[in-house]
């Protein structure tokens, strides 16, 4: 411990990337006109690296228009589903804007905003093989691990009078890895939120099909630090002037509208206060 | 006079105790983690979710347990073949074997995870799928890749035990009159075991922390079960905590097996045995019955009519003759099976690379090998440096750091004072007790306890690897000093020199040079275990591939292929580098021919 103690404090005096200061994340934000924000990096058409190798993305335009109305800059952290909430914890970033689906569970840990956007949990699968769940419940399904779509396809399996639910799902660590697993034929169905799922049966059109209905809801909410009212406070007022002045859906129809590959419809309207 | 009172154990005793009882309260009550600890979520239901986590844990230790047992066994009996054929005059067999071994050296065991479990069904035809999706495939493919992975790593142990037999002890065997099945039993076996069982009890330990490798294709082992509780509930700490205690226990069953059996086959019966080697003879029990009952007897009995035989006179037996011709064509005949199959194999190997879309590798290869530089995003440290390269600068920041720290609590694990001795002693063994991932995610939880503060996940990746790293070689630096012949640290303490001279002008010198060999085999180790690290979210090499193939989605092959090869070349380079000068260091090798 000793030893440990000395080189990673010599390590962190010289490389120190940046320091988290005590007190509430808003005051730190508008002192240093920084905000840091946690992005994802292989989440497609969320925030992913695009062929140039540009960090694009629905979640990423969102985090641009975010910091433009707080009036700061912006330094991106990149995060993944393991991430993406402890170092909101830890305090390494002051907002995550990754994908996140608002829980109870996770609200004991950080606070969210309102909901930004309406997502549903479906299933992929091969065109023409299955109608429902029901169909593939003898079958594996992907998941990724630590997801709430991990915890509701096995309710839903559960539903469906499956004995051992948890031995017909396989959990991964990627998104990628569940789309192979089903290319290959070794999962009937991947299943996790319809627009991730859309952005993969994109890529390779007319093979893969969404079935069956919603398992569920997922309102995605930007992950704030717990108890900071004041940055909960300006990060909602800005998604809500977003969405009334039109830029909320200029961005939506940039990567969910009706002329791209992950062609969506708005299924819903943020919550607004007057 | 401080030395006077050093050398006292009691001291050493006491002042142990009291620097342990300070930093327990330290840690205990003094310390601010800034953290709401709650034990209880490991031994109570969760609401949420219906589920006690101190169960699902233990149902991860014990598919861990299983994986472990299986790939050992796995390991050990393809290990020997591979070590055998790699010994063998028949020359294509040799080759084939050297390949497969330096492949599996030489490639991280997540790129070779990956590999056998996307890649490897997609070479088979629909039927074969169909059969092999029927098992449970993601328990088989982690326990079959880890076996093979640990196979290389054995097949070299067990060759280097068998060769290191003298050569004139072999010849003197020869003249006696041995024959060959006789010299392998009675001279050769038993005195390559000797060789062979400590290192191998090390493979079978880097066996069992390699299975928490299994998570990555879907397998709930401990470390899936662990990350499954920080996942649900954001208690990552107290999961850790658990399977790493696990772990550690699991660690410590097998070093004490391992133990017992190197004692056993050590010291023959000198009536004092140790506490492991009670343990081992206690588990054979049964076998040493059965020997002495059935075997023993029947051995004795064949032996006499041999006797009776040989006696009667040499006589050409036609049946005799017969048979090794039979045998003879056997050998031949399966000589050209294995040539065929070789060459089918090499020639579907050829096909698959002959339909690689060769522009993507093409495309994509700076991007795998800077990733964007010089154009940073976010919070890139080094222009946006990833890809091969920060793989590259990490495992060198970890090798250098870890040169220091392992230097230090190396002399400390082989000094006679307790003081010194002791905590060393528990750094390496909490170290190594534990696999990499789980170091990897105590850095990444502490950092930030410690500091208040935290770093950029490059450095805590950095750090990480150093502190597993440091454990691994200061048993180096240990082995090094233990090599030194005792004569020499005599003869320097009667001249008169210091406890510091006498390292820094005898024995370190010598030591150091020694242990050049082992050390570049380390930076090897780390070089492939940065892919780990992807973990954090650090992109490095396996973190570009799989962004990579997350965006390309169909060209997986193509870029897993890339990445191995990206990781294989350089290892393989550094190995060969590090046997040529191990060679140079130590010139006397003989080779055995068997």
């Amino acid at each position: 411990m000793r030893i440990s103690r000395v080189l990673a404090l010599t390590l962190a005096l010289v490389m120190m990337a940046s320091v988290a200061f005590a007190g509430p994340s808003y005051d730190r934000i508008m002192k240093d006109k920084k905000i840091r924000i946690g992005v994802m990096t292989d989440s497609i058409p969320g925030a992913f690296f695009d062929a140039k190798g540009e960090w694009v993305g629905f979640d990423y335009d969102i985090t641009t228009e975010l910091a433009k109305r707080l009036g700061v800059d912006i330094e991106r952290v990149k995060v993944n589903n393991k991430t993406r909430i402890a170092f909101i914890q830890q305090g390494r970033i002051d907002a995550s804007v990754a994908n996140m689906t608002h829980t109870r569970e996770r609200e004991k840990s950080i606070d969210f905003s309102i909901t930004y956007f309406f997502d549903g949990q479906k299933v992929l699968a091969k065109t023409g093989k299955y109608k429902t769940l029901a169909d593939m419940k003898d079958k594996k399904i992907a998941t990724m691990q630590g997801t709430t779509s991990e915890i509701n396809v096995k309710r839903a399996l559960k539903a469906l009078g499956v004995a051992n639910p948890a031995a017909h799902v396989i959990s991964f660590q990627k998104e990628s890895e569940c789309f192979q697993a089903l290319q290959m034929g070794r999962v009937a169905g991947w299943s996790t939120d319809a627009t991730i799922l859309l952005g993969y049966a994109s890529k390779t059109p007319g093979k893969f099909e969404l079935v069956g209905d919603f398992l569920s809801d997922e309102p995605y909410g930007i992950g704030l630090p717990q108890n900071d009212s004041a940055l909960r406070n300006a990060v909602n007022a800005a998604l809500q002037d977003m969405w009334r002045d039109g830029t909320y859906m200029a961005i939506y129809n940039k990567w969910y509208g009706p002329d791209t590959p992950f062609a969506m419809p708005m299924s819903g309207s943020l919550e607004l206060w007057p | 006079m401080l030395r006077y009172w050093l050398e006292k154990i009691w001291v050493q005793n006491t002042v142990l105790a009291v620097l342990g009882l300070i930093s327990l309260y330290y840690w205990g009550w003094v310390f601010d983690f800034g953290y709401d600890f709650q034990w209880p979520i490991l031994f109570t239901v969760n609401d949420t979710y219906q589920l006690n986590f101190g169960i699902e844990i233990l149902k991860g230790l014990w598919l861990t347990v299983k994986i472990t047992l299986i790939s050992s066994l796995i390991g050990i009996s393809l290990g020997t073949a591979l070590g055998l054929a790699r010994l063998s005059d028949f020359k294509p067999l040799n080759w084939t074997a050297t390949c497969i071994v330096e492949f599996f050296r030489n490639t991280p065991l997540l790129v070779i995870l990956f590999f056998f479990y996307f890649a490897f069904p997609q070479a088979l035809p629909e039927a074969g799928r169909e059969i092999l999706f029927e098992t449970q495939f993601e328990f088989w493919t982690a326990t079959f890749a880890v076996g093979i992975y640990t196979s290389a790593f054995m097949a070299e142990v067990i060759r280097a035990g068998l060769q290191s037999i003298p050569k004139g002890l072999l010849e003197a065997a020869y003249s006696s009159g041995l024959t060959y099945m006789q010299v392998l039993r009675k001279i050769i076996l038993p005195l390559a075991f000797r060789e062979i069982i400590p290192p191998l009890g090390s493979e079978f330990l880097n066996n069992m922390k390699n299975t928490s490798l299994a998570m990555v294709v879907g397998v709930a082992d401990l470390t899936w079960q662990a990350q499954q509780v920080e996942a649900l509930t954001f208690k990552g700490f107290e999961a850790t905590t658990a399977a790493s205690v696990l772990y550690l226990g699991f660690s410590l069953v097998i070093a004490f097996i391992i133990n017992g059996v190197d004692g056993r086959i050590r010291s023959s019966s000198n009536g004092k045995n140790s506490l492991p080697v009670m343990f081992i003879n206690f588990l054979l029990i049964p076998m040493s019955c059965l020997n002495k009952i059935f075997i023993n007897p029947v051995a004795r009995y064949m032996r006499q009519r041999r006797r009776v035989t040989m006696q009667a006179g040499v006589q050409v037996n036609t049946t005799q003759l017969i048979l090794k011709k039979v045998y003879k064509t056997l050998v031949l005949i399966s000589k050209g099976a294995f040539l065929l199959i070789l060459a089918g194999l090499l020639f579907s190997l050829g096909k698959g690379f002959y339909n690689f879309d060769w522009s993507v590798i093409f495309r994509e290869l700076p991007t795998m090998l800077i990733w964007q530089f010089p154009n940073a995003t976010g919070d890139d440290l080094f222009m946006g440096l990833g890809g091969f390269s920060l793989s590259f600068i990490i495992a060198i920041v970890a090798i250098f750091a870890s040169f220091f720290i392992g230097l230090v609590v190396g002399l400390g694990r082989s000094s006679d004072n307790r003081i010194f001795r002791i905590p060393s002693l528990l750094y390496i063994e909490l170290i190594r007790g534990n696999p990499l991932i789980i170091v990897i995610y105590w850095v990444y939880f502490l950092i930030p306890v410690l500091f208040d503060s935290f770093i950029n996940t490059v450095w805590s990746a950095s750090i990480a690897l150093t502190l597993f790293t440091a454990a691994y070689l200061a048993e180096i630096v240990r082995g090094g000093i233990q090599n030194i012949p005792a004569g020499q640290v005599e003869a320097a303490y009667s001249s008169g020199l210091s406890y510091w001279q006498t390292m820094r002008k005898i024995i370190l010198p010598q030591a150091l040079k020694q242990m050049i060999p082992p050390i570049v085999g380390l930076f090897i180790a780390i070089f492939k275990d940065t892919s780990l690290v992807t973990v954090l979210g650090v992109m490095e090499l396996t973190s570009v591939t799989k962004a990579l193939d997350n965006r390309l989605m169909i060209a997986s092959m193509e870029l897993w292929t890339t990445a191995a090869v990206l990781y294989f070349v350089p290892c393989l380079l550094m190995s060969k580098y590090a046997k040529r000068l191990e060679m140079k260091l130590s010139p006397e090798q003989i080779n055995l021919k068997m």
